[in-house]
């Protein structure tokens, strides 16, 4: 019988979204468009329109060694160009965020190739090529696991993510990247790392709070699906805990 | 240290004011007689970058500008998310609370009772005033900063 992977515990509709976006069977919802250009402009690594910088000569002119794993492992199209590593960063609201920073690690794991990914607390970083980079953080921004008020892209200055929101409704930023227009759409201002751009990067409007809900892959008490409720996920985290507890007794399940 | 203990009373609203509430809620409160000192907590917003590969660039933002109470301009350096405030009875307490009701129209606020100030000066605080310190300004500002706490002037 073939495997089926489960991804994760729970009958919550939090547990769902967290095995929607682990799942690469499953297709994320796009919400928006936001075009290369756009992207390549916040992650702000090369000028929009520049030829990618190289760590290194394309694979095909050069000598590879003769190893086994590079036979059998086919590299990623900046790999094969010989890129630059870069990275994108994601600071994710605890006011239900639709992805949360070890989610978004299990969510790439699944779905990339040829990533690095950190995960902090509240923002979870990922490295790989320049050009895997972009088509990865384009996928992030465009589909359901972003939401532009309580989502953004910081390179650094992070802090936030556990903040009371702004009035706005969009999530505390030092930096102030991104702002809520008057017309109601988000639109970042300065790049990852807090350098103004030239001109206005749209991102869309913020999710309302319906849609949030619906779309959360975290528990919240307050503003959200209670984790208590969910009873498969408190059972299968209690069982965890336990074996862990009793692993230097030599456990057996009862 | 002051032998008299002034009831003390926090304002945390459930989101981070932006400067035009912020300006509205303090001259609401600070118009009210009977408060001693008033103290503005929340997360910074700096100047210039302070660390990461743009650390010195301008950082201009939205929320950090100046406001008016009263008649005296004061500078924001740190979005409002919390606002302190000793006073002499605890009617002005309920005097506070009715300035919030009329405030906090689109969300909703938690009006705290208790001691929130130091009440006495620390080795921080000795290093840097000495030991002959107004107690009245001990905990009201950050003591690595250089500024001193504002005197509001201009509203009874």
């Amino acid at each position: 019988m073939a495997y089926t992977p489960q991804y994760g515990p729970g009958t919550s509709i939090v547990a769902e979204n967290r095995r929607n976006q682990m799942n690469p069977n499953h297709d994320l919802e796009k919400i928006r468009d936001v075009t290369d250009e756009d992207i390549v402009m916040v992650l702000g690594h090369r000028a929009p329109g520049s030829a990618y910088p190289t760590a290194h000569p394309p694979l095909a002119e050069q000598q590879e060694p003769d190893c086994p794993m590079r036979k059998l492992v086919t590299p990623t199209e900046g790999a094969k160009a010989g890129d630059r590593v870069r990275y994108v960063q994601f600071a994710d609201s605890m006011f239900n965020a639709p992805s949360q920073p070890y989610q978004r690690t299990y969510a790439e794991m699944y779905r990339f190739r040829g990533i690095d990914p950190g995960t902090l607390s509240g923002r979870q970083i990922v490295e790989c090529r320049e050009r895997d980079l972009e088509q990865y953080a384009k996928l992030l921004v465009e589909t359901e696991m972003f939401d532009p008020a309580l989502v953004s892209m910081r390179g650094a200055t992070v802090h936030g993510h556990s903040l009371r929101l702004s009035e706005d409704g969009m999530q505390f930023d030092m930096l102030q990247r991104c702002v809520l227009s008057d017309d109601g759409v988000v639109k970042y201002v300065k790049d990852q790392i807090g350098v103004p751009l030239d001109r206005e990067v749209a991102v869309g409007k913020p999710m309302d709070e319906e849609w949030l809900k619906a779309h959360s892959t975290i528990f919240h008490s307050l503003v959200g699906t209670a984790y208590r409720d969910d009873k498969e996920y408190v059972e299968y985290i209690v069982r965890v805990h336990t074996l862990r507890t009793k692993y230097g007794f030599m456990p057996k399940e009862e | 240290m002051t032998e008299a203990r002034y009831p003390q009373c926090r304002i945390v609203p459930l989101r981070i004011l932006g400067p035009d509430t912020a300006e509205r809620l303090l001259n609401a409160v600070a118009g009210i007689s009977g408060i001693r000192r008033l103290m503005i907590n929340g997360p910074s917003l700096p100047a210039t970058v302070p660390y990461g590969p743009a650390r010195g660039k301008p950082n201009p933002n939205t929320n950090r500008r100046t406001i008016t109470v009263g008649d005296t301009e004061v500078e924001l350096r740190v979005q409002v998310g919390m606002l302190t405030a000793e006073v002499t009875d605890a009617s002005v307490i309920a005097q506070i609370r009715r300035a919030c009701d009329d405030i906090f129209t689109k969300f909703s606020y938690q009006l705290q009772e208790g001691q929130f100030m130091k009440t006495q000066a620390t080795l921080t605080d000795y290093a840097k005033y000495g030991p002959d310190v107004d107690e009245t300004f001990i905990g009201l500002v950050d003591p690595r900063r250089k500024e001193t706490p504002v005197i509001l002037q201009g509203l009874h």
